[in-house]
């Protein structure tokens, strides 16, 4: 019993933080289409900047050293972190986001992401290279006395909270006119740009909204673990971010909870205890990523719209026209 | 500046090596009209068969490159017949596409380390000693990859311009329906550019892996986006702006190495990326209605 509470909590934790990046995945492409191929860099850009906010000054002499250590408390520093992110979003997103094809999306970001992940890891004055940040104390300590175990179930406790606000966020977004002219440049750019729809500068909004999103899932992991660095984002994680919008469904965000649920957390976090085979220590996660590469496939194979499918909505119905399809009706559905 | 010079005839190898992937990447995309985000495993897909019929089936490393390329190829054409063309023919939206082809690349690089593991491997070649040449130093290795791509370039260049299959796959990417209603077999072409593609990137993979002598599965994984780049900045489906476009790219990143330093060099290629992107998307030579 020891055992178990501990490790369900570390399952809750991490199951709380994949929700959060699967909506904002899902703000970028399942509302507006943009295909972003690098979103574990915001997630990175998240965890490093809360890091640096709440961690002290690293010094070179000691081998630590990172730009900032200003010692905030950690909600402020998750915000800066949430910041950070949807700044880099914008960033990002200026060069990603035009109106050329979308496979230029697609390549423009995963370049991005190739190119920070390098300067991250060799440029040490930034965020210590390849060591990462290290030897953040647990959030909170400062003020209550508790063990790792009790800190533990504090987190569970904090993510939920933080979790509750970033879906109060998405809904509000779906729901919105905001939400209701991203769908429409994803269905149709040229559509939705010939009712005066700025398509880029809403992509952007979109980007920027995920990219925060993403950046506050960072910042929560940072909080938990205390440490991070390159090996724990490389473009293998984003996989794990698309599977889950995928495989539980685009474009709402209980298909969302319902992917990182499978994905994320049975597939994913759940595997890593299983005992690696001697011999073959990598062989685990191996195979772990080629199901989570196949189940992209195959779910767009057998169930394009994943699990739990966007639901279509429906317009008032001219009654001259009874029985014939309006072009309204095709909203809603997967487009281009 | 000697420095400088002899950087350029490292960039001359780089730009082969380059130049036999990105015509390879660009004539796919020209004739199916995606980009095939998986094209990155192939490289070392192949690289792997080369290593394993080389060192460890005992065959001469010449014929093992060959067999090695040849496999690709059927790899390639086996990966567009049993995945993608179930999607192509239901006319998926082209997000589906790319999200497949991310998949794939995931798939394979996995499937590659479950095989022959993690770790960095090497073929049992001799580099050979470097030779003066005028200005620049390079070993018959290099020189041959450098003769190799020049000849495939003028081959690839001859496919397209003389044979019945070169032309219908130009047609193809010119226009695709038009392509088909003017009696070309879409289907078989379409198969057959998806086997020069896998050959090319088989070549490239190997020739990269001879160049850096040690690799491991993710060793092409940021060569793709120089790729990418050249890709682009050659404009899309068009082999001879690709071949071009990698000349250029390989001398530049290579004498980057040089003047900036060797750790920024995919950086480079990248600010060329973007570059062309913001300024001109088309690329060199421009495709109308694919930009």
């Amino acid at each position: 019993m020891d055992l178990i509470l501990p490790y369900l909590a570390t399952l809750a934790i991490f199951f709380f933080v994949y929700n959060i990046l699967t909506w904002g995945l899902n703000i970028q492409f399942g509302y507006a289409g943009v295909l972003d191929f690098t979103f574990i860099t915001f997630v990175a850009c998240g965890a490093y900047f809360s890091g640096v906010f709440a961690l002290g000054p690293g010094q070179k002499s000691t081998g630590f050293e990172w730009i900032l250590g200003l010692n905030w408390p950690f909600p402020i520093a998750l915000v800066m972190g949430a910041l950070a992110a949807g700044l880099l979003g914008i960033v990002i997103g200026l060069i990603a986001i035009n109106r050329l094809r979308s496979d230029y999306m697609a390549i423009v970001t995963l370049a991005t992401g190739t190119v920070i992940y390098g300067l991250v890891s060799n440029y040490t004055p930034l965020f210590d290279g390849f060591d990462g940040l290290a030897g953040l104390q647990t959030p909170f300590s400062q003020w209550l006395n508790i063990n790792y175990n009790q800190f533990t179930y504090l987190w569970v406790g904090f993510c939920a909270v933080v979790m509750v606000i970033c879906w109060f966020i998405a809904q509000r977004i779906l729901n919105s006119p905001l939400g209701r002219t991203m769908r429409a440049i994803r269905e149709d750019q040229e559509a939705a740009e010939a009712f005066g729809k700025d398509s880029v500068r809403v992509r952007l909004i979109a980007m920027s909204m995920g990219a925060v999103l993403a950046g506050v899932g960072g910042a929560l992991l940072m909080g938990f673990i205390g440490a991070f660095n390159p090996a724990g984002w490389t473009s293998g994680e984003t996989f794990v971010v698309w599977a889950a919008l995928i495989v539980g469904g685009r474009g709402n965000n209980w298909g969302g909870v319902v992917g990182s649920f499978v994905v994320a957390v049975l597939v994913n976090e759940a595997t890593r205890y299983i005992p690696p085979i001697p011999g073959n220590a990598t062989l685990i996660p191996t195979v772990r990523n080629m199901l989570i590469g196949a189940s992209l496939i195959a779910v767009l194979w057998l169930r394009p719209e994943g699990i739990i499918p966007e639901a279509r909505r429906r317009f008032y119905q001219l009654p001259l026209l009874p029985g014939r399809r309006t072009p309204a009706e095709g909203v809603g559905g997967a487009g281009s | 500046m000697n420095l400088v010079i002899q950087s350029v005839g490292f960039g001359l190898v780089t730009a082969s090596v380059l130049a036999l992937a990105s015509v390879g990447l660009t004539l796919q995309f020209g004739v199916t009209n995606y980009i095939n985000f998986a094209y990155g495993t192939y490289l070392v897909l192949a690289a792997y068969f080369a290593m394993a019929l080389s060192t460890r089936a005992h065959l001469p490393f010449l014929l093992a490159a060959v067999l090695a390329c040849l496999a690709m190829g059927v790899v390639a054409v086996a990966i567009a017949k049993g995945v993608m063309q179930h999607f192509v023919s239901r006319q998926a939206p082209l997000f589906y596409l790319l999200i497949v082809t991310f998949g794939l690349s995931l798939v394979i690089e996995n499937l590659v380390q479950a095989i022959w593991g993690p770790g960095f491997q090497t073929y049992n070649l001799s580099v050979g000693s470097p030779l003066n040449l005028g200005p620049f130093s390079l070993t018959p290795t290099q020189l041959i990859i450098i003769g190799l791509a020049v000849v495939a370039m003028v081959a690839i260049h001859l496919m397209l311009s003389r044979t019945s299959l070169g032309k219908a796959m130009r047609a193809m990417s010119d226009n695709k329906d038009l392509a088909q209603v003017s009696g070309i077999d879409t289907e078989r072409i379409t198969t057959w550019t998806w086997f020069i593609t896998g050959c090319l990137a088989g070549l490239a993979g190997i020739a990269l892996t001879v160049t850096t002598v040690s690799f491991n599965p993710t060793s092409a994984d940021s060569f793709l986006f120089v790729i990418f780049a050249a890709v682009i900045l050659g404009g899309i489906g068009r082999p001879y702006g690709a071949m071009a476009a990698a000349a250029i790219l390989g001398i530049v990143t290579e004498v980057s190495a040089v003047v900036v330093s060797s750790t920024y060099k995919d950086d480079i290629a990248f600010v060329a990326l973007v570059v062309v992107l913001l300024i001109r998307p088309q690329g060199l030579i421009a495709t109308r209605g694919k930009a």
